[in-house]
């Protein structure tokens, strides 16, 4: 049994299942809500992040194919003017002065127009070293104390057919100019000798490409910034800052990096690290790249994040409302049912039904347990009854009779007296007997008053008197106060008898016997004593048997008074003896007041 | 009675629980601090010159990309401490976050330096030193290096016939006293070659003149350090004016004119510092120690040799050339 009981059941962690049914939900509830906040938030950091890769390396594209168009549309610039003849001319050709004079003109008037026109454009020139050279509007010289050999961008220049694109560098070339430019340069075909003698070039300043950079901004302390191929600065928002090794680029990790793709810089103590977007341009060979600070990106993380963990707080906090309303709910038919089997348990069959709402499990439990409370309380009404009529019919038998020996002595004893002509005796003894043969036939109820009970014995007492003569006296003292009381008839006249015929009888002298009555406590005492013979131990022990014979008795007095007693008022109520030998004996009843039969337990 | 208690708790640890959630969330985006103002007294804003220039460009950097308030004042001229003593009087008045300071004299400023520190606003040294550790940090290239370097170049070409000239800026700065004891210890030995120390006061023409004597003076002058850039480009203006390719001079800090002189072949070498860095150090500092962070005591912003042939190359031109977007 109780290793049965032991058991580990989840039940048995609370102790009330509503408890354990709230506790167990909750877990439920926050672990499907952790699990479902987890899920959502990683799916969300993950597209998040794809979102906002994928929109950078768009506008790194962007920007990547502006620039593209921006260097095509100086290409253009510099094949217009090298291909327009005059710069040929001017640098190669024998002419005389006048035409070589209006043919420089007419450099000059175009330069002029060009570097008026476009604001992104610090130099533009034509050099052929050791020659001639127009620089802007002409105004300008080389400078002597550089030599053009030694520039590597002149002399690739010269040497190649395409444009060459230089990466930021001071434009030392031109006197007293020091400028950071871009330089797109080219070389010029001598028509002569069918090489190239000379190079037109076009130093870019950084305005064009600044806005070209900054006009594509992804988001606040986002920036892009352009390498070329060898991962030297073409432009930088933070160029100062980079030259002075105040500031460093991943610059390494974007050369390795494929075009269109990105990586992550991790920094240290700055949020999520950046996001590097890395664009290679076709035909310039240039790095174009964007920088985004993820926290930055991921502002709509966060955002979406705190969205989904209040509503995940909202429903847990609405799922714990429910699951304790459901809880309840459930467990309230059990509760009911508990509470019914205490009272049961307890004996007490009234209100005691279970109120039954639907056909499930515990409900049908329920009804099975009201049908079963009914089922005992029926029988047990059923039982109660039975033992009732049983109990009556056993007292019916225990009544005493008019014990036949004692009326044929009677009437022999009135037969005397009528013949002694002892008229008023017979009379006398005549209406005594009558008056206790009435009481004995006519009583149908079980109880009585108790002053009819003792007038019933007083009646005997006149007609034993009558015969005994002058052997027997008696007195009759019974309190005003009791004499209402109702108990169960016959039960003085036994022990009357019983004191007559084993007391009185057997004394020489004159006997007494009185009947006392009185109130004490709850109960009502009514004392039956005689100064007979008296009984000795033995006798006083076996007073109650029913073998206990006498002489013209009907055999039963004292025990059937005694049960009869016992049966109506329960065990603590009866008879008491009380005898010495030569001194008489005393029957005490005690039985209690104002007794209603359904207090019988 | 049990039950309800327990029903009881069962709130009191749901409603906890979800408060302890909110604020979670919530709780993480708070607190942002009061913007810092900061006021730099250089010793001059002169436009024509590169070095304070691009001080004042690394201070205003700086002070841009950490979002600070940032205010410049400055007297006329470089030696006028008394104009910069009043400056710094009046920077104390305005209660500012830090201030960073270049002190006109190693001796004259410092007791408005102490009162900067007794108002309890921190104190940066930006180029120049006082002549007492009270600053919280101190951003200066190591100028006894920086003569140093001139030093040992001079040594090289020093013969036991030498005649040396050290031309210096303003007398009794922190500068020009630790660069002087640099171009002394850079000679070693030929130390007692210098003729004459002079001072120009960190201007051009005094420069000139002052070499223009020296001269006159040493006719067998064969080495000159300049001290700053005045001093330097006003020495080899007149050098190249009386054409004396004999005499090698050496300069500290660049200026496109300097530059120039450096690709004419007139200064042998150039010393250059990095006042860019210096002022944006400077105001990095500022922010650390008004952060509570610990800042060194000094900080070297470093110096570097260029060349007349080394002029272009990648890493000295982003050095000599201010990068600036027009």
């Amino acid at each position: 049994m109780s290793g049965k009981k032991n058991r580990f059941t989840v039940l048995s962690l609370f102790k009330s299942v509503k408890t354990t049914m709230l506790c167990l939900f909750s877990l439920l509830i926050v672990l499907t809500m952790a699990i479902f906040l987890l899920i959502s938030v990683g799916y969300t950091k993950k597209t998040v992040l794809e979102n906002s890769t994928d929109y950078t390396s768009r506008l790194v594209r962007q920007v990547n194919r502006d620039i593209d168009s921006y260097i095509d549309y100086m290409e253009n610039i510099s094949s217009m003017i090298i291909q327009g003849g005059d710069v040929q001319k001017y640098l190669f050709m024998k002419m005389s002065k006048e035409e070589m004079e209006e043919v420089y003109g007419r450099i000059v008037t175009q330069f002029n127009t060009v570097v008026e026109t476009r604001q992104d454009i610090s130099n533009i020139a034509v050099v052929a070293p050791e020659r001639y050279y127009i620089i802007n509007g002409g105004a300008d010289d080389l400078n002597e104390n550089v030599s053009l050999q030694e520039v590597e961008w002149f002399e690739a220049a010269l040497e190649g057919d395409g444009s060459i694109l230089t990466a930021s560098h001071v434009q030392h070339v031109i006197r007293n100019n020091y400028k950071w430019v871009v330089t797109l340069s080219k070389g010029i075909e001598n028509p002569q000798t069918g090489e190239n003698g000379g190079v037109f070039f076009i130093d870019l300043n950084y305005k064009l490409l600044k806005d070209l950079c900054e006009n594509n901004s992804l988001a606040t302390n986002s920036y892009v910034f352009i390498v070329d191929e060898e991962g030297k600065i073409i432009y930088h928002p933070k160029q100062q800052l980079l030259y002075n090794g105040l500031k460093e680029e991943k610059i390494s990790e974007v050369l390795e990096c494929a075009s269109d793709s990105y990586f992550i810089a991790e920094e240290k103590g700055e949020g999520e690290g950046k996001l590097y977007t890395v664009s290679v341009s076709e035909k310039t060979g240039w790095r174009v790249v964007g920088v985004a600070d993820i926290s930055e990106l991921m502002k709509n993380k966060e955002e979406t994040e705190s969205i989904y963990v209040l509503t995940a707080a909202a429903l847990l906090g609405i799922a714990m409302v429910l699951a304790m309303f459901f809880a309840t709910a459930i467990t309230r038919p059990i509760k009911e049912l508990k509470d019914s089997m205490k009272e049961v348990e307890k004996g007490n069959f009234e209100n005691t039904d279970v109120i039954i709402r639907s056909d499930s499990e515990i409900d049908s439990l329920g009804n099975s347990f009201n049908l079963m409370t009914a089922k005992i309380r029926q029988l047990m009404e059923q039982n109660i009854h039975e033992q009732e009529e049983k109990r009556k019919s056993e007292m019916k038998a225990l009544r005493s009779q008019i014990n036949p020996h004692f009326l044929y002595n009677t009437l022999d004893s009135i037969i005397w007296m009528a013949e002694g002509g002892k008229n008023k005796e017979v009379v006398r003894m005549t209406s005594a007997l009558a008056k206790l043969l009435r009481q004995s036939i006519s009583n149908d109820n079980e109880r009585i008053p108790l002053e009819k009970e003792v007038d019933y014995a007083g009646s005997y007492l006149t007609i034993q008197k009558m015969r005994y003569k002058d052997k027997l006296e008696y007195e009759i003292e019974v309190a005003e106060d009791i004499k209402k009381e109702e108990i169960i008839n016959l039960i003085l006249q036994p022990l009357v008898e019983n004191a007559i015929y084993h007391g009185i009888k057997y004394k020489g002298s004159k006997g007494l016997i009185r009947i006392v009555g009185y109130g004490e406590g709850g109960c009502i005492i009514l004392k039956v004593i005689d100064n007979g013979i008296g009984m000795d131990e033995e006798a006083l022990k076996s007073i109650f048997d029913k073998s206990r014979d006498s002489e013209g008795n009907n055999g039963v007095g004292v025990h059937n008074v005694q049960t009869r007693i016992r049966l109506y008022y329960g065990a603590d109520y009866g008879l008491h003896f009380e005898s010495a030998l030569g001194e008489g004996t005393t029957v005490t009843i005690v039985i209690p007041r104002n007794f209603r039969e359904e207090e019988r337990e | 009675m049990k039950a309800p208690v327990r029903t009881t708790l069962f709130w009191i640890i749901a409603v906890a629980a979800l408060a302890a959630f909110g604020i979670f969330f919530w709780g993480s985006g708070r607190g942002k601090e009061e913007k810092y103002r900061i006021i730099f007294i250089p010793k001059v804003i002169d436009e024509d010159n590169d070095f304070w220039k691009l001080l004042i460009e690394g201070v205003e950097m700086a002070a841009a990309e950490n979002d600070m308030d940032l205010v410049i004042v400055a007297p006329e001229t470089e030696d006028d401490y008394k104009e910069q003593n009043a400056m710094i009087e009046w920077a104390i008045a305005q209660k500012p976050s830090a201030i960073l300071l270049t002190p006109a004299s190693f001796t004259e400023t410092t007791p408005y330096a102490r009162e900067i520190v007794e108002n309890g606003i921190p104190l940066i040294l930006v180029d120049s030193e006082i002549d007492e550790d009270i600053a919280d940090t101190v951003i200066t290239t190591d100028n006894v290096k920086l003569g140093e370097v001139e030093g040992e170049y001079m040594k090289k070409y020093a013969t036991e016939e030498s005649q040396i000239a050290i031309i210096g800026h303003v007398e009794g700065s922190s500068t020009a006293i630790e660069r002087e004891k640099g171009v002394r210890k850079g000679l070693g030995e030929f130390e007692d070659r210098i003729v004459d120390v002079v001072f120009c006061d960190s201007d051009y023409d005094k420069a000139y003149r002052l070499m223009m004597d020296l001269m006159e003076e040493y006719p067998g002058i064969d080495l000159v350090a300049g001290l700053n850039e005045y001093s330097a480009v006003g020495a080899a203006r007149a050098i190249k004016e009386k054409g004396r390719q004999d005499i090698r001079v050496v300069g500290i800090d660049s200026s496109l004119e300097e530059i120039q002189f450096l690709e004419e072949g007139i200064f042998e070498i150039i010393v250059i510092q990095n006042p860019f860095k210096m002022g944006y150090l400077g105001v990095e500092a500022a922010i650390k120690v008004l952060n509570g962070e610990k800042v060194e005591r000094r900080i070297d912003s470093g110096c570097e040799l260029i060349s007349n042939d080394s002029v272009y190359t990648e890493e000295n031109q982003k050095l000599l050339f201010p990068f600036r977007e027009e």
